[in-house]
C-alpha cells in the first residue's frame, strides 16, 4: 500500500469516480478504474470488449421469462376480423361482453416496416379493438388471455408490461388479473393492475406491478388457470390498438420477448390450445389422411395431432367440407368429436346427407379458400 | 331435439353411446362438442366471472 503524506492510500478509489444510484467502478485498464453509468430498469450487464468499460448494459431477451403466449399477436388461426363474445380471436385472445347495440371488431393490422413501438424489434402484427358504435348497459368489454394453471406466479410480484395506442386519447375501464380455480374450485381472486389509465395516441408502452395471492388453503377445480384480463371503454366508441403483452415476475418490465422466443415455438405454444388446418385453396386436402364410412351418411375420422394439446380436445368446428371419393364430392353437414379422442388424436364422426358406400375410404377437403377443420382445448 | 340452431345428436361408438351438441353457424360451418362441454360452457357464459 502507497500512503501519501496525508496518510491517504494513493491505491484507493475514489469514491467520487460514481456519480449517481446504481453506478460502477469499473477497471478500463491497468489500475485505472471509471464509472459504469446505470442502465434503464430491467437491463442486464454483459462483457463487450468493444467499449471502454469492457462491459456493456443491454436488455433481457431470454425466452421463457414472459408467460403470455402470442403476446406480439403474431399468430391468427382463426381468422383476422371477429365482433362475437365469447370467442377467441388472435390466438389465446378471447373477446368477451355485454350489452346491446354496440358494433365493434377486433382485426389484425399490419405495422408498416420501422413503425413497430420497440427499437429493433419489427413486430408483424398488431391487435386492434374498434368500438365504432357505443351500445347500451354494457357492464364488461374484455380482452383476455389465460395462462394454464392458477399455479402461474402465486405468491408472487408480477409485472405486467404492453404498448397502447389510441385514435384519440381514450380512457379504458381497467386492467387487472384474475386467479381462476376452475370448475369446482374456490372463487376467482381479482388483482388489480390499475383502474382508468388513459392511452394516448402514440405508441407508449404502460407497465403495472401487483402482488398476486398465494393459493394457499384454496381449492383447486378442473382449468384453472391466471387471467389477464383488459377491460375496454363501456357505452362509448373507441378505436384501441396493442402490441407486446408481456407477464413476468418480478416488478421491472424487462425487454419484451415472446413466452417461447422463436416463430415456430409460438405456434406450436398456441397449438397446444387450438389447432386449425386450412387448405386456403379450394379443394385442396383439410386432413392428412382418408375417412371411413360406417353408413350411407357418417364417416369416422382419426386424426394425429401435430401438438399434443393441453388436455383432451373439447371442441371441434369446420367451415365447407366435403368427402371425396375422386370423382364426386359430398358435403359435411355435421361434425362430432368423440369423448374417445385424446390430448393427442381427434377421433370422430363425419355425416353427409347421402351418398357415401359403406367402408369405402373419402379424402377430406374444402369447397371454398377459407374451409377448415379446428380442435379446441382452450381454457 | 333441435333449439335454435343448435342440434343434438345421439352416437354409437365402441364405449357406448355420446350426445353432441352440434351449433350450425350457417354458410355450411359447424362447431361440435359433446353436450356435457356445450352445457358447461353455456352456464360460464350466463355467470361470468367478472370482478365486483
Amino acid at each position: 500500500m502507497t500512503v501519501n503524506r496525508n496518510g491517504v492510500d494513493q491505491g484507493a478509489v475514489s469514491k467520487r469516480t460514481v456519480t449517481a444510484k446504481g453506478n460502477l467502478i469499473v477497471g478500463t485498464a491497468n489500475s485505472v478504474v471509471s464509472n459504469l453509468a446505470v442502465g434503464n430498469d430491467g437491463e442486464q450487464i454483459v462483457a463487450d470488449s468493444s467499449t471502454s468499460t469492457g462491459l456493456r448494459y443491454q436488455g433481457n431477451f431470454a425466452a421463457g421469462k414472459n408467460k403470455v403466449i402470442n403476446g406480439d399477436f403474431g399468430i391468427w388461426q382463426r381468422g383476422t376480423t371477429f365482433s362475437t363474445s365469447a370467442a377467441y380471436t388472435s390466438d389465446r385472445w378471447e373477446l368477451i361482453f355485454d350489452g346491446a347495440g354496440a358494433t365493434r371488431a377486433i382485426t389484425q393490422q399490419t405495422f408498416t416496416p420501422g413503425t413497430a413501438p420497440v427499437a429493433g424489434y419489427e413486430g408483424q402484427y398488431f391487435y386492434r379493438y374498434n368500438q365504432s358504435v357505443a351500445g347500451t348497459t354494457g357492464t364488461y368489454n374484455i380482452v383476455r388471455t389465460k395462462l394454464e394453471d392458477v399455479r402461474t406466479f402465486a405468491g408472487q410480484t408480477v409485472t405486467v408490461s404492453f404498448w397502447a395506442k389510441a385514435s384519440v386519447t381514450t380512457s379504458m375501464t381497467s386492467v387487472y388479473l384474475t386467479q381462476n380455480f376452475g370448475s369446482g374450485g374456490s372463487g376467482g381472486v381479482d388483482i388489480s393492475l390499475v383502474t382508468s389509465p388513459s392511452f394516448t395516441t402514440s405508441w407508449v408502452r404502460y407497465s403495472y406491478t401487483a402482488a398476486v395471492p398465494s393459493i394457499t388453503g384454496k381449492t383447486l377445480g378442473t382449468n384453472t388457470c391466471l387471467e389477464l384480463r383488459i377491460n375496454y371503454p363501456l357505452n362509448s366508441t373507441f378505436t384501441v390498438d396493442i402490441w407486446g403483452v408481456q407477464m413476468e415476475a418480478g416488478s421491472v418490465a424487462t425487454a419484451f420477448q415472446t413466452a417461447t422466443g422463436t416463430l415456430q415455438g409460438e405456434l406450436a405454444a398456441c397449438q397446444r390450445y387450438y389447432y386449425r388446418s386450412t387448405s386456403g385453396v379450394a379443394n385442396k386436402w383439410i386432413l392428412p389422411m382418408c375417412v371411413s364410412a360406417i353408413n350411407g351418411t357418417s364417416a369416422i375420422y382419426a386424426f394425429s395431432l401435430p401438438v399434443t394439446m393441453r388436455t383432451t380436445p373439447s371442441s371441434v368446428d369446420s367451415s365447407t367440407l366435403q368427402l371425396v371419393d375422386g370423382l364426386s364430392g359430398y358435403a359435411v353437414t355435421a361434425i362430432t368429436l368423440s369423448a374417445d379422442s385424446s390430448p393427442a388424436i381427434a377421433y370422430g364422426t363425419m355425416g353427409v346427407a347421402s351418398g357415401i358406400t359403406v367402408r369405402y375410404p373419402y379424402s377430406v377437403n374444402s369447397t371454398s379458400a377459407s374451409g377448415y377443420i379446428g380442435f379446441s382445448a382452450e381454457l | 331435439m333441435t333449439m335454435d340452431n343448435v342440434t343434438f345428436l345421439v352416437v354409437e361408438t365402441m364405449n357406448g353411446t355420446e350426445t353432441h351438441a352440434i351449433i350450425d353457424k350457417g354458410n355450411n360451418e359447424f362447431t361440435s362438442m359433446l353436450k356435457s362441454e356445450y352445457d358447461r360452457r353455456q352456464a360460464e357464459q350466463s355467470t361470468p366471472n367478472l370482478p365486483a
